[in-house]
């Protein structure tokens, strides 16, 4: 039995002194605020023409690419990108596709020509599939699945042609901001300290225990319902909740990050890492050792 | 409430941790998130507290205005609660979607309050049978992510512990007939005791255990809760069962005795903080709404 | 209608004369009105099907409490915009007849009245096998016609009759059963003076209500509100009070069901 109240504390807000980029060269605008008034440039995503005058439409970093200007928001939802890995959640089965929520401005769609089918790669898509839609997802279900096309209203078409993707079983999931997740080569991670991750593009991240051999004969739609071992859970909890801590401060998630982040927090109860001041103090030291080792 | 949708799976990874009394964020079965809480942060109020929760954001503002008493108790002023689920924490709560659970929250308290222990009611008394003090209790949800009871409950009694009510006097002039006399001096105020106000403790059955300060997941995972509000010393004032399922009655037992263990340790760091803010007086920062 | 302006108008509010006497104390433990103990139920007279036009109904008395119930449905479910359509919906609708209270209410459903629906609801719902259907609601709709003390109690158990009596398939019955308790000593199913009794007037120790719904063959709780001030144990011991009683009462319940079921099967055939 613990329940601790306190008072209230003004928190600061934690920099570094960042060694590639300084803050100071990106230049931050408002919506309405006018970017350049030369003609010379061409107009990019989150801006508008006003008379000559390029504006900015969303609050965020300009980025210039040539003569292209674009404003990119710090904080937005998901903009899927062909290749992208996501994790979503099944919120209704319809007729030869599944809808998914993925963080996005529209639900995705995940049809049910891209999904492997148990029995094999080439098999034709048959009614009785079409019937059992719903054994192999049904809504609440949470999958990994990768963005194959871009329809043109902006909803994202999904694929789980690859036996690393699919549905997902125990396991916890954690919503940060989709900036928050750096692109990376691989988004499957186990981690060295006992527990795999799936940082998905979309800014949904799942923690699950490391399976112990990859064996994927149901075609990854079966997933085990045996209790997660203590020691297990006592990882996975504490990579949640190291996730929150880096998302409240704003920083990059990518395999190191969180392992340094981790590391860090071993020396703290896993329950009182979302402690303000164990917070901060955890991400700090993460971002020290993220910068030694950048150096 | 919010919705949350979990895969079965999910629901599994939860029941099992709470066997294991290691839930998702770590904490044991008994433990409450942390919580900050700071009082008088509406200055149009006679008092008020803001309360978060792990994302659960609560504020409570008091007034106090003269009324009639209630024929019944003639020399008793009477407490008045209302809560507005704002669509400001979900969605959801939009037009006229909160309004179900803002009755039901409401409802609550004026469960939790309907004795005559909680608060002395007779102090709030000005004339008998003609005025008296009515406590407007109001709660503003701006977050919610589960058990907004109890964090309800908690801001109340700081909001009623930080409640100043100017002191009156009644006078007589010459045709006979009374007046009520405000004091000259703001600062000549009657405070009210406080010791006895309930804390709600909501327990939610998950598996073949109960966990206290269940998250909207962990919610999701429950068919059955047991709403419990204790005073500091240990008795009970509101019992309720919630939720869609049934419960054995030796986990009711189980239950309301852990309730009342959980809820009477609450009382006691409540006080402490509530007296901390005020020994700090003037000099502590306020950080209101940008914490 | 033209408003007389001249005239001096009454308040807006207004209280009947009664209720400015002053309270009846709750009765010592041995002087409990009638020839009742203090752990004793009121005896009480159940029927089903007298609502022709509903699916199922009760009437329910209790001494002076009376309560009747209609249930409706299944139907299709009206409002569609709940998401879970798996399982079937239960609506309660508790109402107090105006004039069943000392004081005139409202026809306008109340708080009070709103709260007790949903504890209704509560209490009703794990009885009911609502996975059974589908996409459709089930009304159940409880007027009390007078009210003498545990109406919340008696309306579970009304409404859990005309449940049976209409069809819909149940896990259990659902009894109800309200105890007062007053100082060390607790009075099963109070009247409505000993439900308010000097706990509107006075200060004691120990003053409560306790209400709990039971499925007496599953033996699983399903309904529980208690309010005022009370110690642990003896909220437990009400608890157990309460059980008993729902068991007590439970053979007139199931007669009264058996002799609907017998009155409305067929003539045997010769």
């Amino acid at each position: 039995m613990a329940a601790e109240m306190r008072l209230p504390a003004v928190h600061k807000f934690i920099s570094l002194p960042t060694t590639s980029q300084s803050q100071d060269d990106k230049q931050l605008v408002v919506p309405g605020e006018v970017i350049t008034s030369d003609t010379g440039f061409m107009r990019g995503h989150g801006t508008y023409m006003d008379e000559d005058r390029l504006t900015a439409s969303v609050a965020g970093e300009v980025e210039r690419v040539n003569k292209l200007i674009c404003v990119k928001p710090l904080k937005t939802r998901f903009n899927g990108e062909v290749g992208d890995v996501i994790v979503g959640r099944v919120t209704e089965v319809q007729q030869k596709r599944w809808k998914v929520e993925s963080n996005s401005r529209l639900d995705s769609v995940l049809l049910l020509s891209s999904v492997n089918l148990p029995g094999g790669e080439l098999r034709r898509r048959s009614a009785e599939d079409e019937l059992a839609m719903r054994d192999y997802l049904q809504e609440g279900d949470l999958i990994s699945a990768e963005v194959q096309s871009i329809f043109s209203d902006g909803a994202l078409s999904l694929h789980t042609r690859s036996l690393k993707y699919g549905k997902l079983g125990q396991g916890v999931l954690v919503q940060v901001s989709p900036s928050l997740v750096k692109r990376q080569k691989t988004h499957f991670h186990n981690l060295l300290c006992g527990a795999s991750i799936i940082l998905g593009n979309n800014g949904y991240v799942w923690l699950y225990p490391t399976p112990d051999q990859q064996d994927e004969e149901a075609g990854g739609y079966f997933t085990s319902l045996e209790p997660v071992s203590l020691s297990d859970r006592e990882v996975i909890s504490r990579l949640r909740n190291c996730l929150l801590a880096l998302s409240a401060h704003k920083v990059l998630l990518y395999d190191t990050s969180v392992l340094y982040c981790y590391e860090s927090s071993l020396s703290h109860q896993i329950k009182d890492i979302l402690k303000p001041e164990v917070m901060e103090e955890i991400v700090l030291e993460t971002r020290q050792r993220l910068i030694e080792h950048e150096c | 409430m919010a919705a949350v949708h979990l895969s079965e799976a999910e629901k599994v990874y939860i029941i099992h941790g709470v066997r294991d009394d290691l839930r998702l964020d770590g904490r044991g079965c008994e433990d409450y998130r942390h919580m900050e809480i700071e009082t008088d942060v509406v200055s149009n109020t006679d008092g008020s507290a803001k309360i978060s929760l792990g994302h659960t954001d609560v504020l409570v503002g008091i007034k106090a205005e003269i009324g009639k008493p209630k024929p019944l108790v003639p020399n008793e002023g009477y407490l008045e609660f209302f809560v507005d689920c704002s669509a400001n924490a979900t969605p959801e709560f939009e037009g006229r979607g909160g309004e179900d659970l803002g009755v039901e929250l409401s409802n609550t308290l004026y469960k939790v309050f309907n004795n005559r222990l909680s608060v002395d009611l007779r102090s709030l008394c000005i004339s008998p049978g003609e005025h008296c003090w009515v406590l407007y209790v109001d709660v503003l949800l701006l977050q919610c992510d589960g058990n907004l009871f109890d964090a309800m409950s908690i801001a109340i009694k700081a909001a009623l512990f930080n409640t100043r009510i100017s002191k009156v006097q009644l006078s007589e002039n010459e045709e006979g007939g009374k007046e009520i006399e405000l004091s000259d001096d703001p600062y000549d105020c009657m405070r009210l005791d406080v010791e006895n106000v309930p804390c709600i403790v909501t327990l939610c059955k998950i598996g073949h255990r109960h966990v206290v300060d269940a998250t909207l997941q962990e919610k999701a995972c429950s068919v059955a809760s047991v709403l419990i509000s204790v005073t500091h010393r240990g008795t009970v004032t509101c019992v309720r069962k919630m939720g869609k399922g049934s419960l054995d009655p030796e986990s009711i037992f189980e239950m309301t005795e852990a309730g009342k263990r959980v809820g009477k340790s609450l009382h006691a760091p409540l006080m402490r903080l509530l007296q901390e803010e005020e020994s700090l007086g003037q000099k502590r920062q306020k950080v209101g709404f940008l914490g | 209608m033209p408003f007389d302006t001249k005239r001096i108008r009454g308040p807006e509010e207004s209280q009947s004369p009664l209720l400015f006497l002053s309270p009846a104390k709750v009765p010592e433990s041995s002087s409990r009105e009638g020839v009742r103990g203090n752990g004793d139920v009121r005896p009480v007279f159940a029927r089903c099907g007298l609502i022709s036009q509903a699916k199922g109904s009760a009437y329910l008395e209790a001494g002076n409490t009376k309560i009747i119930c209609s249930v409706y449905g299944p139907k299709e479910i009206e409002r569609k915009d709940e998401t879970d359509m798996k399982t079937g919906r239960l609506v309660c609708d508790f109402r107090l007849a105006p004039f069943s209270c000392l004081k005139r209410g409202a026809w306008i459903q109340g708080s009070e009245e709103r709260d007790l629906s949903a504890a209704l609801l509560e209490s009703l719902q794990p009885g009911v096998c609502l996975h059974k259907y589908p996409r459709s609601q089930i009304e159940v709709n409880v007027m009390v016609l007078e009210n003498d003390g545990s109406i919340l109690a008696h309306a579970v158990t009304c409404a859990s009759m005309a449940l049976a009596d209409g069809g819909i398939e149940m896990y259990d019955v659902v009894l109800g059963c309200a105890l007062r308790q007053n100082g060390e000593s607790c009075l099963v199913d109070p009247s409505y003076t000993e439900e308010c009794g000097n706990w509107q007037a006075g200060y004691g120790e120990n003053q409560g209500c306790v209400t709990l719904a039971l499925l007496p063959n599953l033996n699983q709780v399903s309904g529980l509100t208690a309010e005022g001030d009370m110690r642990e144990d003896t909220l437990t011991d009400a608890v157990r009070t309460c059980m008993d009683g729902c068991n007590k009462l439970y053979p007139v319940y199931q007669q009264a069901l058996i002799r609907a079921v017998k009155k409305k099967a067929p003539p045997p055939e010769k």
